[in-house]
C-alpha cells in the first residue's frame, strides 16, 4: 500500500515535469508512431511472399505484433527512463542518497520516473492490440483473452528483467554501452513468432534468455488456449530470473564504491 | 549513537600509465594497486554531540561518513549506528538518519521544493501533522517559507542548500551526517546555515559528524574534531586541545617605543625565532613554545617596549600541520 501511494507520487511528478518539455514530449510520441508502422510493415510484407509464419496467418501475428508493441510501449512509459539515468547514478555518486532512503533502492531506482511523454504511446499501442483483435476471424474466447493480457503483463516484467540483468554489471564495469546493445540487439528475438526458431534455440529462447516469454508464449496462449504448461513455464522463469535479478542487485551494491565528493 | 572499531575501506584502482600503447595493453592486462581511504578507524559520537571530521582532499572523511550511512560496505572493521549495522540497510535505520552532501543535490531539479518534501513524506511516513509542524519550523528557521513554490533549478544556490537541509531534517533524524554543507556558499549564507544547525542541534540533540573545508564552520560548530590524514584517525578530541598539544609555537608581538631597527636587531630577532614580520614600530615572531618566557625576557632587556603580548597561533595552522597538507581555507 505504502508502494502504491509513493508510486503515485511518482506519476504525480513525472507528470508535471514532463508537461515542461513540450517539444520533447512531441518528439517522443513522433518517433515511437514511425518505431510502431515500421514493426508492422516487415510484416505486411513478409506476408506477401507466404501465407503462414511459424504456424500463424498474417492477423495472428498482426495480434503478436501489437502485443509486443503493447509490452515495449509499458516498458517505455514505466522504466526506459529509470534504466537510461542507472548507469549515471552509478558512475557519478549519485546513487548515495537513493541508498539512504527506508525504502526499496530497487523500486525506487526503476520506478521513480515515469516517462509521461511516452504514456500517449502506450494509448496508441493498446489501440494498436484493440484492432489486430478484432480483426481475427471467428469468436474471441474470453478465457483465453484474460491469459493473453495476463500473460503480457508478466512479459513486462520478464523484459524488465533482463533488461536489469545487462544494466547491474555497470557497478562492476563503470560503463555497460556493449552489454546495452546486446540487450536491445537481442530483444529483437522476441519479437519474432516462437516457432520459427530450432527446437534448442526455442528452448533457449523459453528459459535461459526468455525473450519469447515477452509476446510469442503469451499469444500462443491466445491463439491455443490455456496449456498449463506454458503458463507455469511462463510465470516460473519470470519469477526465479525476477529473485536471481534482486540477488545480483544486492551484490552490485555491495560492490558499490560511490564516487569522490 | 556512533560506534566504530578498526573500520577499513580499501579501494582497488586501476593503475594505467599515460598514452595509447598503455591503453592498448591494458585491454589484455591490467596492473591494480590498493588504495587505503580509511585505516582502522576508532571512535564514538555520542547524542547531542557535532563532531568535525577534517582532513586534506582525498583523506578518507567522505569515505567514512559513506560507510556509516551505509552506502558503502567496508573492508574490515565493525560499526554501529543507533544500534544498526549500517550497511545492512534496514529501513528502521535509515528512517533515522540523514544525509547532506554540499556537492550532491538531492532534491527534484524541475521541481518546488513543497512538492519534493511531499515526497519525502511518503519515503519517511511521517504524520500530516508532524509533517506540517516540522515544515513550518524549519522553514520558518531557514527564512524560506516565500520560496517553497519555487522550482529547486530557478532558486540560488544559498536558497537550495536551505531547501536540502530542510528535505534531509523533515523526517527528525536522530543522526546527521553533513558532509560540507557549506561549500561554495556566500558568507552570510554560511553564517545562517551554521546558525541553523546549532538551533537544530539545541532542539533535536541529534548526533552529527560535520566534514568541512570552511574553519569557521568547525570553530563555531564543533566542540571536539577528528584529523585524519591518508585515512588514518590521526586527532580526536577538543578543538582548542589541539593548539596546546600540537601547536609547537607561540607568536610573540612587540610594538618599541619611537626606535628605529637597524640590521643588527633584525639579527637578533632571527636567532630568536621564525617568521619575523616587521611594520615600522611594530615586531612579530614565531617562537618556540618552551623558549618563550626567555626570549620575552630577553627582548625587554635588550628593547624599549611599549607593548609585549604572546599569542596561541591560529587553529587552522596548527591543523594545516596535523593534516600534512595546505588545503585548509580560512574565511
Amino acid at each position: 500500500m505504502r508502494y502504491l501511494r509513493l508510486y503515485g507520487q511518482f506519476l504525480k511528478f513525472s507528470f508535471s515535469r514532463s508537461l515542461e518539455y513540450r517539444l520533447d514530449f512531441w518528439f517522443r510520441i513522433i518517433m515511437d508512431c514511425v518505431f510502431y508502422l515500421v514493426e508492422i510493415s516487415i510484416f505486411l510484407v513478409l506476408y506477401q511472399h507466404t501465407d503462414l509464419l511459424g504456424g500463424w496467418s498474417l492477423d495472428q501475428t498482426l495480434v503478436f505484433v501489437c502485443g509486443y508493441l503493447v509490452v515495449d510501449a509499458v516498458h517505455m512509459t514505466v522504466f526506459s527512463s529509470n534504466m537510461w539515468w542507472l548507469p549515471i547514478y552509478v558512475n557519478k555518486g549519485d546513487l548515495d542518497y537513493y541508498l539512504v532512503r527506508p525504502v526499496s533502492s530497487l523500486f525506487f531506482l526503476s520506478l521513480r520516473d515515469f516517462a509521461a511523454n511516452s504514456f500517449l504511446n502506450l494509448i496508441i499501442a493498446a489501440g494498436l492490440l484493440v484492432w489486430s483483435i478484432l480483426r481475427l476471424p471467428g469468436e474471441i474466447s474470453a478465457v483465453n483473452l484474460f491469459w493473453y493480457l495476463f500473460l503480457l503483463g508478466n512479459g513486462v516484467v520478464v523484459h524488465y528483467t533482463m533488461q536489469m540483468f545487462f544494466e547491474i554489471p555497470v557497478f562492476w564495469l563503470h560503463t555497460n554501452r556493449g552489454l546495452l546493445n546486446a540487450f536491445f540487439s537481442s530483444t529483437k528475438l522476441g519479437e519474432r513468432p516462437d516457432a520459427i526458431y530450432p527446437t534448442w534455440t526455442r528452448r533457449i529462447l523459453l528459459t535461459v534468455i526468455p525473450f519469447l516469454l515477452i509476446a510469442a508464449v503469451p499469444a500462443r496462449v491466445f491463439f491455443e488456449g490455456p496449456s498449463i504448461e506454458l503458463i507455469s513455464l511462463s510465470l516460473g522463469v519470470s519469477a526465479i530470473m525476477f529473485l536471481l535479478m534482486v540477488a545480483f542487485w544486492k551484490l552490485a551494491l555491495r560492490s558499490y564504491s560511490s564516487a569522490s565528493s | 549513537m556512533i560506534k566504530v572499531q578498526n573500520l577499513r575501506k580499501v579501494f582497488r584502482v586501476h593503475k594505467k600509465p599515460p598514452g595509447l600503447s598503455a591503453s592498448l595493453k591494458s585491454l589484455f592486462r591490467r596492473d591494480w594497486i590498493e588504495k587505503v581511504a580509511v585505516e582502522g578507524a576508532d571512535f564514538t559520537v555520542e547524542e547531542g554531540e557535532i563532531v568535525g571530521l577534517i582532513g586534506a582532499n582525498g583523506a578518507g572523511k567522505t569515505t567514512l561518513v559513506k560507510m556509516l550511512s551505509g552506502i558503502i560496505h567496508p573492508s574490515a572493521g565493525e560499526a554501529r549506528v543507533l544500534g544498526y549495522n549500517p550497511w545492512e540497510k534496514q529501513d528502521a535505520f535509515r528512517r533515522q538518519i540523514s544525509l547532506i552532501m554540499g556537492q550532491k543535490a538531492q532534491l527534484w531539479w524541475d521541481l518546488p521544493g513543497a512538492d519534493c518534501f511531499q515526497l519525502l513524506r511518503e519515503i519517511y511516513q511521517i504524520p500530516q501533522q508532524q509533517f506540517d509542524h516540522q515544515l513550518n519550523r524549519l522553514t520558518q528557521l531557514l527564512n524560506v517559507g516565500e520560496e517553497l513554490n519555487i522550482q529547486i533549478r530557478r532558486l540560488s544556490l544559498g536558497e537550495r542548500m536551505k531547501m536540502e537541509l530542510i528535505a534531509a531534517l523533515l523526517h527528525s533524524p536522530r543522526v546527521v551526517y553533513l558532509d560540507e554543507p557549506t561549500i561554495g556558499l556566500d558568507i552570510t549564507t554560511q553564517k545562517a546555515v551554521r546558525d541553523f544547525l546549532l538551533s537544530y542541534r539545541k532542539e533535536e540533540s541529534p548526533a552529527m559528524i560535520l566534514t568541512s573545508h570552511y574553519m569557521e564552520d568547525i570553530e563555531r560548530l564543533c566542540e571536539r574534531i577528528i584529523i585524519i590524514r591518508e585515512g588514518e584517525l590521526i586527532y580526536d578530541g577538543s578543538l582548542r586541545k589541539v593548539i596546546e598539544q600540537y601547536a609547537p609555537y607561540k607568536r610573540l608581538t612587540l610594538h618599541l617605543q619611537n626606535q628605529t631597527l637597524d640590521e643588527s636587531s633584525k639579527e637578533i630577532f632571527s636567532k630568536m625565532g621564525e617568521k619575523v614580520k616587521i611594520q615600522s614600530d611594530q615586531v612579530s615572531i614565531q617562537v618556540p613554545r618552551t623558549n618563550v618566557t626567555e626570549v620575552a625576557a630577553e627582548l625587554l632587556r635588550r628593547f624599549k617596549i611599549h607593548d609585549l603580548s604572546i599569542d596561541e597561533p591560529e587553529i587552522s595552522d596548527t591543523i594545516e600541520i596535523l593534516m600534512g597538507g595546505k588545503d585548509f581555507r580560512q574565511e
